[in-house]
């Protein structure tokens, strides 16, 4: 079994890291005989590590360095929290890093496997009594809490999101008013000829929900080419494999809908306002 | 003069003018929400940390403070070391730890839920990461609590209060009862975090971390450089991270990069959503006045008068737009800002939007750029068309 480090990392790591060497040198004292880990991938390739390096540990920043071997790198989970955090993440053997830890039986958490059809709260809550200073929490709970960051920016967005929709709807009212303003005459001279109000509208409202969905479908195509750009600068920036943006069928549908309704809402707006016009007025003009 | 005709023509066409004017204000909004959150984390942050004068961090090789469970150990010979190093004027060490607060302190299953509480262990006579508000400075045996805390659990100065060690099983968990000795404000506690202060030995004790401290903070002598002192440090006490205070902001900052991009990215779409609107609004204003162009210019009137009547009507739009478009941000940035208060990890009093009177300068000098762009462009073609043609194209 495999254990993350809490231990801090010497610094010097990659510098002692040394090529494969056949046997290990002589133990130090208060270091795990055959202390190997394992080394995230992204920051071994950084530091030039390679499965069977050796590299110094140190328990604190005081203590003396044991030398580890490096059994294997492995892949770190796609996880956003540690995006940004250049600390590596080091595998052990548990009673080992116990051991150079001086934590002996100690650890800083361990899952319960639960029957199953067993309530996992009410477990949680018989259990917790029983452990004074320790959080007994479900599944459910630990996931709520370690995604409170990306609920938080989720609103963020959603808030930001509202703000670009009445930017653009407002956007798209103003040029609407300035297409039927446009053709006031035209459209006085065919009320006066006897085509119905209803029809014109109609055709008003109609070019403008054309309008916003072409507009809206270019805006779909820019967000689109906008995604993949993200998703291959941000990939490769932080070397993981986490979708940083991501366009789904709902998302093109709502917001198509979404174009055509503004578009239709902001057409029939500029509409009402030209059929109060007086016809013989607009085409003496 | 240009003014007053850059008006009046606005006021001919309201709704137009009105719906502009909203389209500026909207997008004027959004931009200076942007410039406030591109620099907003930064300066509040920096502010924090200098408001109490401790201009150096020392930490576990590697860490930051707050950063990981790592601790420096032997910290009483290192604050000796630290104490001798000149320029040095203060060293306060801190213990973080998390520790389970049970009202009644008596530890019996009667007594109330505990609330897990992020414990700091302190030299009292540094207020370093809090600032007391009511009551005593701790002695040994006694905590100081937040308002929030105290409220939710019915704590109140003088009462006592049992404290575990967290990560401590059954009845081998290390547990100490402790007095109430007074409220404080604690600067680096996040929402929700129920921060409490006591003697660093004490919590030294409770959490079976003999002599440790996550970091310690220092005061410089008035007038040293806090960078010269910084070296000094670092060469004296080789084991541990020293950072300054601009140092830890740059961290911070780098580590929440995402908003800065976002700022970045929505602030220039902003921006552009502004330019197109009123260089739409004026391309149409242009070329509804084709004739009266040509006709001021058969008569006489020079094309750069033209151009300049025109450009101001666009910087008028830019301006009124603008104006309302600042009120507004600083209203939608208390809104972002209420979302933003629920980021986990980051200390209450850290801003997300910051109000400076640069910032708001700094965009509305931008959006002025982009209307007199968005107006110069339009009315410039048209002063170039041939005034006969103009003036043929015209006629009824």
């Amino acid at each position: 079994m495999w254990l993350a480090a809490v231990v801090v990392v010497a610094s010097a790591v990659s510098a002692s890291s040394a090529r494969a060497q056949a046997r290990f040198a002589p133990v130090a004292p208060g270091c795990p005989p055959d202390l190997e880990v394992l080394v995230e991938r992204p920051w071994a390739e950084n530091a030039g590590l390679v499965t069977g390096d050796e590299v110094a540990l140190r328990a604190t920043a005081d203590s003396g360095a044991c030398t580890a071997r490096v059994a294997g790198l492995f892949e770190p989970p796609p996880d956003p929290s540690r995006l940004t955090v250049e600390r590596p993440r080091v595998l052990f053997h548990l009673p080992q890093l116990a051991e150079l830890s001086g934590r002996a039986n100690e650890v800083d958490q361990f899952t319960i496997g639960l029957t199953p059809g067993v309530d996992a709260s009410r477990v949680a809550a018989r259990l917790e009594p029983l452990l004074p200073g320790a959080q007994v929490l479900t599944t459910a709970h630990v996931a709520n809490r370690t995604s409170t960051t990306f609920l938080v920016v989720s609103r963020f967005h959603r808030a930001i999101g509202l703000i670009t929709l009445v930017a653009g709807g407002v956007f798209l009212a103003c040029i609407m008013v300035l297409k039927v303003q446009e053709r006031r005459a035209p459209i006085a001279a065919a009320r006066l000829v006897g085509i119905g109000r209803g029809l014109l509208m109609g055709w008003t409202v109609a070019e403008a929900a054309i309008l916003s969905a072409l507009g809206g479908l270019i805006g779909l195509g820019l967000g689109l080419v906008a995604s993949r750009i993200i998703n291959a600068v941000y990939q490769r920036v932080y070397d993981t494999t986490l979708i940083f943006s991501r366009v789904t069928g709902e998302m093109v549908l709502q917001a198509l809908a979404l174009a055509i309704v503004l578009g239709m809402g902001a057409g029939l707006y500029a509409g009402r306002r030209l059929f109060a016009l007086d016809a013989l007025e607009e085409v003496g003009r | 003069m240009f003014a007053r005709t850059s008006l009046r023509e606005l006021a001919h066409k309201p709704l137009r003018t009105a719906l502009a004017l909203t389209g500026v204000a909207v997008s004027t909004a959004m931009l200076v929400d942007m410039i406030m959150l591109g620099s907003g984390i930064e300066t509040s942050f920096a502010e924090l940390l200098g408001s109490r004068g401790y201009e150096l961090r020392v930490a576990p090789k590697g860490t930051l403070p707050f950063d990981t469970e790592a601790l420096i150990p032997s910290m009483s010979s290192l604050r000796d070391t630290l104490e001798t190093v000149p320029g040095v004027a203060g060293v306060a060490p801190v213990l973080a730890a998390a520790v389970d607060l049970r009202s009644g302190g008596d530890g019996s299953a009667e007594t109330p839920q505990p609330r897990r509480a992020f414990a700091m262990g302190i030299d009292p006579d540094e207020q370093g990461v809090y600032r007391l508000i009511d009551g005593a400075i701790p002695s040994s045996s006694e905590i100081l609590l937040d308002g929030p805390t105290a409220l939710a659990m019915s704590i109140a100065p003088g009462d006592t209060v049992g404290l575990y060690a967290a990560g401590g099983f059954g009845v081998t968990g290390r547990s100490i009862r402790a007095r109430v000795s007074g409220m404080a404000e604690f600067f680096y506690a996040a929402q929700g975090d129920s921060p409490i202060a006591m003697r660093i030995d004490d919590l030294q004790a409770l959490a079976g971390r003999p002599d440790q401290a996550s970091f310690a903070m220092l005061r410089v002598e008035e007038g040293a450089d806090p960078e010269a002192v910084m070296t000094a440090v670092s060469a004296s006490a080789r084991r541990v991270e020293v950072v300054t205070l601009s140092g830890i902001v740059s961290e911070a900052s780098e580590r929440l990069s995402y908003f800065r991009q976002l700022s970045l990215i929505l602030g220039s779409v902003s921006l552009l959503v502004a330019s197109l609107l009123i260089g739409t609004i004026m391309a149409v204003s242009v070329s509804e006045r084709l004739g009266t162009i040509a006709a001021l210019r058969a008569i006489g009137i020079s094309r750069n008068r033209i151009v300049s009547g025109l450009t101001a009507e666009s910087l008028l739009l830019c301006a009124l737009g603008g104006a309302l478009g600042l009120a507004l941000g600083i209203v939608v940035s208390g809104y972002l800002e209420s979302i933003l208060s629920d980021f986990p990890g980051l200390p209450e009093a850290v801003r997300f939007f910051v109000l400076r009177p640069r910032s708001l300068g700094g965009a509305y000098v931008l959006l002025m750029l982009v209307g007199a762009a968005a107006g110069f462009v339009p009315a410039w073609r048209a002063t170039q068309l041939e005034v006969v043609s103009l003036l043929h194209a015209e006629e009824p």
